[in-house]
Order: C-alpha cells, then sequence, then structure tokens
C-alpha cells in the first residue's frame, strides 16, 4: 500500500495517490486545463513538500496531455496552427514573467500582489464563464421549444444589432454541433474584421477552427497568459481556455484539443527545468500520478463527448469558482499552523 | 590450636572476599550504562513505511533513564505567516530557527518534570524549554516574540511527527533497561544520536550514546543519485516516460475515444 518517493523524502499510499492522479486527469481531459491549481494542493495536503508537488505535477501533466492530445487529435479537435502560436507566445511570456517575479520579490509585498491577481484572475474568469454559458444554455433550451429559430437566424439577427457575446456563443454552439452553423461563423468573422483586431497585418485562416485572426492575436494573447502564469506559478490552462474561447472564439471542443497540445509543450518545458536546476521532480511520484492521469484524460475525452461545449463551459466554470472561494477561505480563515515551507503555489 | 586459628583466618579471608566481590559488583553496577539500537542501520528502499526501534542497554538499578535520539543541530529555514491587509493570512517572510535539531525524541522511566535540574535540562537539551534555551530566531520579522514563535515551531515539528516526547516508555528489568519506539518516516536520511542519560538526585551521573544511521538503498539510492548527480538524463528520462504513457494508453483507448 505505501511506496517511498526518494526526492520527495517521504511515503505514500501508491492507491490514494494513483485515484488522484484519474480524478485531475478525468478533469483534463474534459476540459483542456492541466489541473495544476488542484493537483499542487492535494498533493501539498499528503505530505509533498510545496516546491516538488508543483515540478512533479507539471511531470505528470506531460503524460495526461500527451494522452488527452491523441485522444482529440483522432476526433479533429487540435489546432495545430493555433496551438502553435500561442505556444510561442506563452515561451516568450514565461521568460518576461520570470524576470517580473524577480523584480516584484526584490521589491517586497510580492506574495500578496500574486495571491491577490490569482484569486481575481480565478474568480473574475470562473464568473463570466458561468454566467455566459448559462445564458447559452437557456437560449439553447428555448430554441429547441422553438424550432422556428435556427443558429443562421439569430446570427442574422445579430448582425443587424445584436451584442458581439451572444454572436460568439452562436459560434460555439453551431461549431460544436458539427459546423451547422457555417453562416453565423462567417458573420462573426465578418463583424470581427470591422474591429480594430482586423485591421492588424499577418491575417490568418485557422481551418480547423474555422477562425480568421492576425497571426499577432495569438502570439499576443500567448505572451499576455504566458507572463500571468509565470508570476502567479501556474501552468496557465484556465486562463488559456477562457482566451481560446472569448478572445479567439474557437469552438469549445477544439479548444480543450487545442489546450491540450499545447500544455504537453509547456510542461515539458517546466518539467525538464525544474529536474535539471532544483532537483524538485520526483519519478516515481509523477509515474503513480500519471499511471492515473493517462487512463483519466481518456475518460474524459469520451465524456466530453457526450456533453455540449456549453455543458463543459458551466461544469468548468463551477469548479474554478469552488477553487476560487477555498482559496479564500483558506486565506481568510486563521490557519491553524502559523509556520510553514517555502515555495507552492 | 593451631587448627581452628588456621580456619579461623581462612573464614575471615573468605569474609574478606566475598566482601570486596561485592564492591567491586555494585561498583561495576553503577558504571555500566550501556546502550545500543536495533536495528542500527535503516535502509531505505521503495517499501519503507517508517521502523520499529529497539533501544536497550544496562544501567544501575534505581537510577532514572532518558533516551534521547536527535540529529545534529542545524538551522531550520521556514516561512512565518501573518494578515496581510488585515484581512488575508498568508506566507510574510521567512524565520530560521537556528540550533535545532530536525529529529528528536525523547524517553523516560518516569516523567520528565523534577527529574532534572534546569540547569542540567538545558546543558543536555532535555525536554522543549531547554531546547528553547538553545535556539535562536533569525526572521525579516521585526522582533519576533521568541515564546510565541518557538511554540508555532513545536507545533509545526510535532506535526512532521519529527519531534516527540514519551514520558513513561522506557521499561526496567533489573539492571536492563528497553525502549521500543518508532522511527517516523518522515525522518531525512542521515547519521542521529541514539543517547542516553543516567540521572539520580536531580543531575545526569552517566551518559552513553550511539549511533543510528539512516540511509537510501536500492531504487530509492540510484533514482536519487541520477536526480543530483545526472539531472540533464534524469530530467530527459522523466519526459521521455510521461511522453511514452501518454501516447501508450492514448493509442489502446483508439476504439473507444474515436468516431
Amino acid at each position: 500500500m505505501f511506496m517511498y518517493l526518494p526526492i520527495a523524502l517521504t511515503s505514500v499510499n501508491y492507491l490514494l495517490v494513483v485515484g488522484l492522479g484519474l480524478a485531475v486527469g478525468l478533469l483534463s481531459g474534459l476540459f483542456g486545463v492541466g489541473g495544476g491549481f488542484l493537483m499542487t494542493p492535494l498533493l501539498m495536503m499528503i505530505g509533498i513538500p510545496p516546491t516538488i508537488a508543483a515540478a512533479t505535477d507539471a511531470n505528470q501533466i506531460v503524460a495526461a496531455s500527451a494522452s488527452g492530445t491523441l485522444a482529440h487529435w483522432r476526433l479533429g479537435n487540435v489546432d495545430f496552427k493555433m496551438g502553435l502560436y500561442l505556444l510561442v507566445g506563452g515561451f516568450l511570456g514565461g521568460a518576461v514573467g520570470v524576470q517580473i517575479i524577480k523584480i516584484l520579490r526584490a521589491t517586497g509585498g510580492a506574495d500578496f500582489l500574486i495571491k491577490m491577481t490569482y484569486v481575481i484572475m480565478l474568480g473574475v474568469v470562473g464568473t463570466f464563464m458561468f454566467f455566459e454559458s448559462l445564458n447559452a444554455l437557456r437560449k439553447n433550451k428555448k430554441k429547441a421549444a422553438d424550432p422556428g429559430s435556427n443558429p443562421g437566424k439569430s446570427g442574422g439577427a445579430g448582425g443587424s444589432g445584436n451584442t458581439g457575446d451572444s454572436l460568439r456563443m452562436d459560434s460555439t454552439m453551431a461549431s460544436a454541433d458539427g459546423g451547422a452553423g457555417v453562416a453565423t461563423a462567417s458573420m462573426v468573422m465578418e463583424n470581427e474584421k470591422k474591429g480594430l483586431l482586423a485591421s492588424l497585418p499577418l491575417q490568418t485562416y485557422f481551418e480547423k477552427s474555422g477562425v480568421t485572426h492576425s497571426a499577432l492575436v495569438p502570439l499576443g494573447l500567448g505572451v499576455f497568459v504566458g507572463i500571468l502564469a509565470a508570476i502567479m506559478g501556474v501552468g496557465g490552462g484556465f486562463l488559456m481556455v477562457p482566451v481560446m474561447i472569448y478572445m479567439l472564439r474557437m469552438p469549445m471542443h477544439v479548444v480543450v484539443g487545442t489546450s491540450l497540445f499545447q500544455i504537453m509543450f509547456t510542461c515539458t518545458e517546466v518539467t525538464f527545468l525544474q529536474a535539471y536546476s532544483n532537483h524538485t521532480v520526483d519519478f516515481l511520484l509523477a509515474i503513480l500520478l500519471l499511471v492515473g492521469s493517462v487512463f483519466g484524460a481518456q475518460i474524459g475525452t469520451i465524456l466530453g463527448r457526450k456533453l455540449h461545449g456549453d455543458q463543459l463551459k458551466i461544469l468548468l466554470a463551477i469548479i474554478v469558482l469552488v477553487v476560487t472561494a477555498k482559496i479564500v477561505l483558506e486565506q481568510v480563515l486563521e490557519p491553524s499552523l502559523l509556520l510553514a515551507y517555502g515555495g507552492g503555489h | 590450636m593451631r587448627k581452628s586459628s588456621t580456619m579461623k583466618t581462612i573464614c575471615r579471608l573468605q569474609a574478606a572476599i566475598v566482601v570486596m566481590l561485592g564492591l567491586v559488583l555494585s561498583a561495576s553496577t553503577a558504571l555500566a550504562l550501556t546502550v545500543s539500537v536495533s536495528p542500527q542501520e535503516i535502509p531505505i528502499n521503495l517499501s519503507y513505511h517508517g521502523a520499529n526501534l529497539v533501544v536497550t542497554g544496562t544501567s544501575a538499578a534505581g537510577d532514572e533513564l532518558i533516551v534521547k535520539i536527535a540529529s545534529a543541530p542545524h538551522d531550520t529555514l521556514l516561512k512565518y505567516k501573518g494578515k496581510a491587509a488585515g484581512l488575508f493570512w498568508m506566507k510574510m517572510g521567512n524565520m530560521d530557527f537556528k540550533n535545532t535539531p530536525t529529529v528528536y525524541l525523547l524517553s523516560s522511566t518516569s516523567k520528565l518534570e523534577g527529574l532534572l535540574s534546569p540547569a542540567e535540562r538545558v546543558q543536555y537539551t532535555i525536554g522543549y524549554p531547554a531546547l528553547k534555551e538553545r535556539t535562536e530566531i533569525e526572521s525579516s520579522m521585526a522582533e519576533p516574540d521568541k515564546d510565541q514563535w518557538f511554540d508555532h515551531f513545536i507545533q509545526f515539528k510535532k506535526k512532521e511527527r519529527l519531534y516527540r516526547i514519551q514520558e513513561g516508555t522506557v521499561t526496567r528489568q533489573g539492571g536492563n533497561y528497553r525502549l521500543e519506539t518508532a522511527w517516523p518516516y518522515e525522518a531525512a536520511p542521515g547519521t542521529y544520536t541514539v543517547q542516553v542519560l543516567a540521572v539520580r538526585d536531580g543531575k545526569v551521573v552517566e551518559s552513553a550514546e550511539t549511533s543510528l544511521e539512516v540511509a537510501r538503498a536500492g531504487a530509492v539510492a540510484t533514482l536519487s543519485r541520477l536526480a543530483f548527480d545526472r539531472a540533464a538524463v534524469y530530467g530527459i528520462m522523466a519526459l521521455v516516460v510521461a511522453m511514452a504513457a501518454g501516447f501508450a494508453v492514448g493509442s489502446l483507448f483508439k476504439g473507444g475515444g474515436a468516431h
């Protein structure tokens, strides 16, 4: 039942760790997030030192995201072109973020600022996604009740004065339904082109996602998420997914696959650097976790196929909000121990 | 007459020998404080989950005994938590507990209170108040309250199961004593000292010590060496295994995952 971990220097119940991997891998396959924001605190709860928990989690995410990327690629859910632009941006952003954190740490009070940014980001993203997908689900119900109204019509109305939000929702739903609303997608693109972003150079059509953007947009957003992720010390999946949905206007299922593809590379870099410079990757712990997570990612992908894009979004929003509430509670209630080891979230 | 006087002399000599033997024996009993620990080496292999330690030895009858298992003192660097902006509890800065052992397991034949004079306690570092006397706190906090933060430190170490005081757990039978205690798996590999103190009238009259070696073995030792001595190879191995596992299981699910 127990296994000793050579780097974490502690003994763990391996069935419990495999179970944790399975649960978080399932979320990864379902929502396209790495799950670090859940896994790192859970590992710390079973006695893994914070720095080792974070680094080893990156190692197991490589396995879970490789498993998930393969499953989503087979389903045609990976936009490699978009993923590559976001990845390049993410690497640049990560490098910038690491420098920013150094400056912040030197000036003092950085931890408070980081924690606040993290909580606010999680809270805003979770709340926005929750209400947006709730609206979309309600709309969907109405449409089902009124067969006269179809996505094409709705899109047409949007073009003559509806808000951008409703257009985006239509685009997501249409694509998630298998590209039934091509008309809607083209309306969205036209609407977009009127915007400032459309005036940027290097306009590129992203076939898999069915959207046109300047290559600078995913690059810039990648930098933005990379900076925030580096500052907050997280993988950034929970930020990248909403960015792809709401700013790049990609269909939810393609978002999940592309996010996993990108996470696989980000975590590869993090794992190697942590193992090489800090010696904080526990190989045995990673193996126990990935035994669970690679299967979890597959089960998550299969489950995800049975759910509508908006149902996925609202579930992710609920998880993000629960995690936010937990962090806020932890911060407000007096901890039982007032001393701790350094590192971790 | 001559015969009876010879007999008397022999009897006296016999009595003298018996008395001398008795004196020699009692003196040797008083000095014979010994200690041994079993096992003396604890190998940390994959199935390691702590160990059962048995400390045995001999001591003068009537002496109280204290057994201390501890590491050499060093600095324990921690973060302290406080309220930021009057609302959020978070790690605020560094707190270095200087001159503290990583492991401190104390056992005795009876209650520690009143067993030793305060000066002797500090000299032999027996009990948490004595440990506090020897500890220095350095922190980024302006003038930390030593009493308050040392209490937090003890709570922290107790939670880790690395500090423990168990009174009355050392049992004796005649001139032999015995202690059975659990060695925590949370304790890092290293060399630890097992020290036994014989106490009489509030003073330590004798001490004996031996060492306990806790070392990585087998796969645990191999992986640890690889991680620290050949970090690049270790990192690449971790990645290759993760990728291979991910893609292999991904391929297994081919039937279930695809349309």
